[in-house]
């Protein structure tokens, strides 16, 4: 199992679950996916996003402050 | 961008209030999609998919019907919709991105003027300028070449550009209350613009702001450089704040603020104290709006649905039939009002204290901090019929 992470900072939607899916789909089953986001609406987003995904799967999601102050919204997700 | 490929969320109000034939696909997330819709003055034929679910599956572009009509395609900045309309063009749709997305229909104000009889139309205009996505009406009013502007949003530069086009130069603005549901440009405008700002004191001890006072009773001059003048008399009308105050301008125009509207009454709980406001509210319902005549046209603040408007675009109603529709007023005792007022009303959103704070001029906004507490349709009524 691996662990990797995608930094989606800055990036506003649709671009974080372009990204994730692209990532995600070239995992193996069981892999984490660490999505670093920016987008509030990221969170709502990713929820949304894994409840039809046939690949992707949400495990967790929490929110780190980043270096500039900035909070980071933090997905992880699962390869099914 | 192509332009081609796009279109503005004024055009997309001027089809959908037109009937005109197109489809929009919402690709907002199922919450944002449920908590708030762009309106037309009819009702838009809708889709919602959530651009995630595109994502995932390109294959559902079959979903999206391929007639000749128009997709637009909306979401909440006018990214992902971008993304979406691109994928269906590449299927062969008609589509095309409602450029800024629900942000952009939030922030849009369209203006509107308001007819006048004969003998006031030659003095003076009144404009009312309908920001569509929230429900909120500001007001623009010129003589001569002066002119107040009422309740503006923070959208500023909307209204320099409208005064700019009436040849006129901005000399007082007023608020008629602190607002809750709305960041108030008042402030700004006044300041930009050189002229005197005022909002009652009443309404807050911490108010920041420099104002200058408009007592009740007092007539306010517009047009003091023209062959005839306007006179805008100054009403205090306390009850959905302790400050409220309205506006009659001319004879028969009477911008009420939050205090009534076409359909419905001014909430009196956002102070907390939905008791002692309540009783002022009825109080002025009652005895101050109950002394002016039936003809008298009410321009509020807000509107809770579009069926509120017009068929001349205009969000008013006549004095006399607003007496005889609105449940609110046909309370006759000052304690079964109150009562009335306590058990209809709903937790009004948490963003609206830090509203309050914001046009108290306690606590600032940035921009994006700023779209994101006015998110969403106003919740300033009572009561919604």
């Amino acid at each position: 199992m691996s662990v990797k992470i995608l930094d989606a900072k800055g990036l506003k939607c649709p671009m974080p679950i372009i990204k994730a899916k692209k990532e995600i789909d070239a995992m193996s089953p069981g892999d984490l996916l660490e999505v670093h986001a920016t987008d509030p609406g990221s969170v709502a987003d990713f929820q949304g996003w894994s409840k039809t995904s046939k690949t992707a799967g949400l495990k967790d999601q929490r929110t780190e402050s980043g270096s500039d102050g900035k909070t980071v919204y933090i997905h992880v997700l699962e390869r099914k | 961008m192509n332009a081609e490929h796009t279109i503005t969320v004024e055009r997309l109000i001027e089809q959908a209030d037109a009937s005109a034939p197109f489809l929009l696909l919402d690709v907002r997330n199922d919450d944002e999609y449920a908590a708030w819709k762009v309106e037309g003055r009819h009702p838009i034929e809708t889709l919602h998919i959530p651009y995630f679910d595109f994502v995932e599956e390109p294959a559902l572009v079959t979903r999206v019907p391929s007639d000749r009509r128009e997709v637009l395609v909306l979401c909440a900045k006018g990214g992902s919709s971008a993304f979406v309309a691109e994928m269906l063009r590449e299927a062969g749709i008609n589509a095309k991105n409602v450029e800024g997305g629900m942000i952009a229909y939030g922030d849009y104000l369209q203006p509107v003027r308001v007819p006048l009889d004969a003998d006031e139309a030659d003095r003076f205009e009144i404009w009312q300028l309908n920001r569509r996505g929230k429900g909120c009406l500001s007001y623009v009013i010129r003589c001569g070449t002066e002119a107040v502007v009422v309740d503006p949003s923070r959208h500023v530069c909307e209204y320099e550009r409208i005064i700019e086009r009436l040849g006129a130069r901005i000399v007082r603005v007023f608020d008629t209350h602190v607002h809750a549901d709305h960041l108030s440009g008042g402030p700004e405008l006044a300041r930009l613009s050189g002229a005197s700002y005022f909002v009652a004191v009443s309404d807050g001890g911490k108010l920041q702001h420099t104002v200058t006072p408009a007592r009740d009773g007092e007539e306010i001059r517009l047009g003091a450089d023209h062959a005839s003048t306007l006179a805008i008399r100054v009403m205090e009308t306390p009850g959905h704040t302790p400050g409220s105050t309205s506006f009659l301008v001319g004879r028969r125009h009477l911008l009420t603020g939050d205090t009534v509207f076409v359909a419905g009454i001014g909430r009196p709980d956002l102070g907390g104290d939905v008791a002692a406001w309540g009783r002022a509210l009825y109080h002025t319902l009652h005895e101050r709006l109950g002394a002016l005549p039936d003809d008298v046209v009410i321009l509020p603040a807000h509107y809770s649905d579009v069926s509120e408007i017009r068929d001349d675009g205009v969000v008013a109603g006549v004095l006399g039939e607003i007496r005889r529709a609105v449940p609110e007023l046909q309370l006759r005792s000052e304690e079964e009002f109150v009562e009335a007022m306590k058990s209809a009303l709903s937790a009004p959103p948490e963003t609206y204290t830090r509203i309050i704070e914001a046009n108290l001029g306690t606590l600032r906004a940035n921009a994006e901090e700023a779209s994101e507490w006015e998110l969403g349709k106003n919740q300033c009524a009572a009561s919604r019929h």
